[in-house]
């Protein structure tokens, strides 16, 4: 009971988290120059509820997460809203996947649920809107996802390292790294 | 990291550099600006070449230039010009209206569609 008490406090302090690191990326728009383009630092709690819970932790943090940010920036169901949805979905898929093969660390998980986000949201876009124009940024947003997946695997791990050292080291017993 | 982050890594990167070839053989967007007189298509002109046109409107001669891929209206006979007054027009939602002499001027694509008008934020 008392476990129970302490996981639930924790995954609301990671949404509470994630909800920050949303609203101050939307504040500042990294690279303007890429229509689209985030680093997406609030993936981190996500991320860090995967390896530090488990596959239906993650989704419930990725969910409220979107949904509470939503709420606080006043764009509920609207098009950016069904954007971050659908990135979310697929990139959760993805992950959870990923994590379950047992062949990826960290890096190859968060790589993997990056590059689904971004295609995800392209899909998203080119049915909204019915125009193939974001086709175009395709292959520079894949690419960029990429980075962005590694910084966050990154930081990610250098969180679960130090708070969550059990956890973190039987993910990489399991895939053979420690 | 393990070899299999190394392969999907190597594999995203190879699929974005794939998901560029298409874009090389993408048709040129051609835009044209289609010139309108009483509803009537008068003519067609290529925006990527600069020129200078004619049409008879009700009222007189409509003189057009085509410049840097935008069109203008420069001279013509109304009473308060409001056309040529405009200048030069390079949007497909923004067309060139001079009612006196029932010319219109839109900018469309090759497929005489009206150009792309979409906002993302």
């Amino acid at each position: 009971m008392r476990n129970q008490g302490r996981k639930i406090t924790t995954l609301s302090l990671l949404v509470a988290v994630g909800i920050l690191m949303q609203l101050i990326e939307s504040f500042f728009p990294i690279f303007v120059m890429i229509p689209g383009y985030k680093i997406g630092l609030a993936n981190i709690a996500g991320l860090f509820a995967l390896y530090a819970y488990g596959n239906k932790e993650m989704v419930i943090v990725t969910t409220l997460r979107v949904f509470i940010s939503a709420l606080a920036t006043g764009s509920l169901f609207s098009v950016s809203f069904i954007l971050s949805c659908t990135g979310c979905f697929f990139s959760c898929i993805a992950m959870t996947l990923a994590k379950n093969s047992k062949r990826f660390s960290i890096y190859g998980v968060s790589t993997a649920g990056a590059v689904c986000h971004t295609f995800g949201q392209i899909v998203a876009i080119t049915l909204i809107y019915a125009q193939f124009f974001m086709a175009t940024l395709a292959p520079i947003l894949s690419a960029l996802s990429v980075v962005s997946g590694l910084c966050i695997a990154y930081l990610s791990a250098i969180l679960l390292r130090r708070l969550r050292k059990q956890e973190w080291q039987k993910a990489n017993e399991e895939i053979g790294l420690e | 990291m393990t070899r299999a982050d190394k392969i999907l890594i190597t594999l995203c990167l190879i699929l974005s550099i794939v998901l560029l070839v298409p874009l090389f053989f993408m048709p040129a967007k051609g835009a044209y600006a289609v010139v309108k007189v009483r509803n009537e298509e008068k003519m067609r002109l290529d925006l990527a070449q600069d020129g200078e046109y004619e049409v008879q409107g009700t009222l007189g001669p409509v003189h057009i230039i085509v410049q840097d891929h935008k069109v203008k209206v420069s001279q013509e006979n109304s009473p308060k010009h409001y056309c040529s007054k405009q200048g030069f027009v390079d949007s497909g939602v923004v067309p060139i209206v001079c009612l006196p002499n029932e010319t219109v001027i839109t900018i469309e694509d090759a497929n005489g569609n009206p150009t792309e008008d979409t906002v993302i934020q």
